[in-house]
């Protein structure tokens, strides 16, 4: 759980990352922000501004060619694959706008997927998952399949995921992309109680009115940041 | 990550697909049965050939003439050998007997008016029988028109011949003699032993007074009967020494030595060199027919590197799942070597007994004793554990190296 302090949790320094795809593209030219713990933030910015790059990094599924990004103390730029695995599996927590859930696996199963990884054992894992998806409404669809399932109830599968090893970070990528507006209310309700717990909130989206959940919006543009924008404590 | 966390979910995913798990572990069974059998039915070959030859004449020393740059299977029908050797050859210490062979032509042997197509008969002296090979009635006595028949050539008769039986022999020239069925044996008695399969017909009659081929004893000046081979038989504690110097006496003073053609030399084996010769050459067929054996399970494990390639392929957004949720990248590598391995495992399983029935199967065709391969059994298990991991290397290697990011955006 993230305290209150106001302790920088994830820091990036001058961070720099170029794409090679049919041409250089880049996507984080010269980027520096700081996450406090227990904060909410909202990246805000055309498709191609960088913003899943820059959640990308601080979840430690890419790094930068050049800048430091710090999360929880550990400096990613320079960390090994496993290293980077770990902070993946431990540190941080991601919502997907696809969700991005096993197909073949039941929601308990999925839900328990990182604790796998984390070496739990069978029964702990799913005693662990069962909990998660009552938390977020789902006590009734444990051993339902992802194809059993609607889009907004794949999605808080995915988000009772992301909390299973209990990262400080929550990492959401446009988390209501795929669901109807009365379905993505219910996901931003609850992401907003993941925040009043004490977890540090990253959410990227390009709809203003998602944005306006969090504390404050980054707008990214061309890979710098833009602007900041303080909305106040909600 | 637990490897029986890993050993879980490679079941389950080899579950998932089952028609395509099924028919790549049967490419494995295919290769790993067809190894067992050939080795199975070559074992078997081998124990049944060599059992034949073991039997009772492990004390015995061949003598015989092979044509040069040959094996010894090969042998001269010259008569070499005269009594002066086989005298000599007696007095060799650790000999308890000498048994000389030779072939008397006849074009017939006939019971009353019943003939049978004939082109020899053996003559030899009584000691031929002396390892226990009668199964009814006694040896030939020397000078008597008498005669032992193998099992074989009694039933060459419309009824077996049985002790007593009156037989002509027609003898070359017209000349017709009779003699009396005294003994059956079994087998081929004194004779080298490469029948291998099944035993060739015998009657076997006394030197004296059937056997009529002479020659001058070049040491002697004197003509002397002459025969094509000898078996020595030996203490059964000093084979090897007495067939050292046996070989010695041939090579060194024996007048089969100076009657020899040049490209003809005087053997002497133990039934052992003959049994290692011929185990030799099974061994190295079974290798060889097993060898291409192998080649089906090369085809195999083609196989289950094929299909784990497209296994990645297809999970590519499945392995970026895990890897952000906290997977190593040795975890993806695990998962998938598992799976590989289990297909391979799987493979043997079947693939084992499957091919022991069907190397039984065989055997009953060939009528030889079924003989386990114990080692490359083991060795085919162990094979197709090894042949899932090595063809599920590459593919797991590819799994582990996916980029997450590129990985959660394929569709």
């Amino acid at each position: 759980m993230g305290s209150a302090s106001a302790a920088p949790v994830v820091e990036l320094a001058d961070v720099r990352k170029t794409y090679y795809v049919g041409g250089v593209v880049e996507a984080m030219a010269g980027v520096s922000l700081s996450l406090d713990a227990g904060s909410y933030t909202a990246v805000m910015g055309p498709s191609g501004s960088g913003k899943s790059t820059l959640l990308n990094l601080v979840g430690g599924l890419d790094t930068p060619d050049e800048g430091r990004v710090t999360v929880d103390g550990r400096d990613l730029s320079t960390a090994s694959e496993d290293e980077l695995a770990a902070v993946r599996g431990t540190d941080v927590g991601f919502v997907f706008q696809t969700f991005n859930l096993m197909p073949r696996l039941t929601a308990v199963e999925n839900v328990a997927l990182p604790l796998v990884f984390d070496d739990w054992s069978r029964a702990d894992r799913t005693e662990r998952a069962r909990d998660l998806l009552e938390d977020v409404g789902l006590g009734d669809r444990l051993s339902h399949l992802p194809t059993e399932l609607s889009g907004g109830q794949r999605q808080r599968v995915a988000i009772a995921r992301a909390l299973a090893t209990d990262p400080a970070i929550i990492l959401a990528d446009e988390p209501t992309g795929n669901v109807d507006t009365e379905t993505g209310d219910r996901i931003m309700a609850l992401l907003g109680e993941l925040h009043a717990d004490g977890h540090t909130i990253l959410l990227v989206t390009h709809e203003r009115r998602i944005a306006e959940h969090a504390e404050r919006i980054v707008h990214v543009r061309d890979g710098t940041i833009e602007r900041i924008e303080e909305l106040g404590d909600r | 990550m637990n490897p029986r966390e890993a050993v879980s979910m490679a079941v389950r995913s080899v579950r998932s697909h089952r028609l395509r798990s099924a028919l790549t572990v049967l490419g494995i069974v295919i290769g790993i049965a067809s190894v067992v059998t050939f080795a199975t039915f070559g074992a078997s070959v081998e124990a049944e050939v060599l059992g034949d030859l073991q039997g009772s004449s492990a004390n015995n020393v061949y003598v015989f003439a092979s044509p040069e740059n040959d094996d010894g299977f090969d042998r001269s029908i010259q008569p070499l050998f005269t009594t002066y050797d086989v005298n000599q050859i007696r007095a060799i210490d650790g000999v308890q007997a000498v048994v000389p062979q030779g072939f008397v032509q006849v074009s017939g042997v006939a019971r009353g008016n019943e003939t049978v197509a004939r082109q020899q008969v053996t003559a030899t002296v009584p000691e031929t029988f002396a390892n226990g090979s009668i199964v009814a009635g006694r040896p030939f006595e020397p000078g008597s028109a008498e005669a032992v028949v193998n099992e074989e050539a009694a039933t060459d008769f419309r009824e077996n011949l049985s002790i007593g039986d009156e037989l002509r022999l027609d003898l070359s020239a017209g000349e017709a003699r009779n003699v009396t069925v005294v003994g059956v044996v079994n087998g081929t008695a004194g004779e080298l032993p490469v029948g291998g399969f099944g035993q060739q017909p015998r009657i076997y009659v006394p030197v004296d007074p059937f056997y009529r081929t002479v020659v001058e004893s070049p040491t002697l000046g004197v003509n002397q009967l002459a025969y094509p081979q000898v078996t020595v038989i030996t203490d059964p504690t000093r084979t090897e020494t007495v067939e050292q110097s046996v070989a010695a006496y041939l090579a060194n003073e024996s007048d089969a030595s100076r009657l020899k053609a040049d490209d003809v030399t005087l053997v002497a084996r133990t039934s052992g060199d003959f049994v290692d010769q011929i185990g030799d050459v099974i061994e190295q067929v079974t290798r060889f027919v097993t060898g291409i054996a192998v080649i089906a399970l090369v085809v195999g494990a083609i196989g289950i590197a094929n299909i784990m390639l497209v296994s990645v392929t297809e999970r590519t957004r499945e392995i970026g799942i895990m890897k952000a949720v906290g997977a190593r990248n040795r975890d993806v590598m695990q998962l998938f070597l598992f799976e590989a391995a289990l297909l391979g495992l799987a493979g043997s399983a079947v693939g084992v007994p499957l091919g022991l029935v069907v190397g039984w199967a065989a055997t009953r065709y060939a009528e030889v004793a079924f003989a386990l391969a114990p080692f490359w059994t083991v060795l085919a298990v162990a094979v197709g554990v090894v042949v899932g991991v090595v063809s599920g290397l590459y593919p797991a290697w590819r799994a582990a190296r996916v980029d997450p990011i590129d990985a959660l955006r394929h569709e």
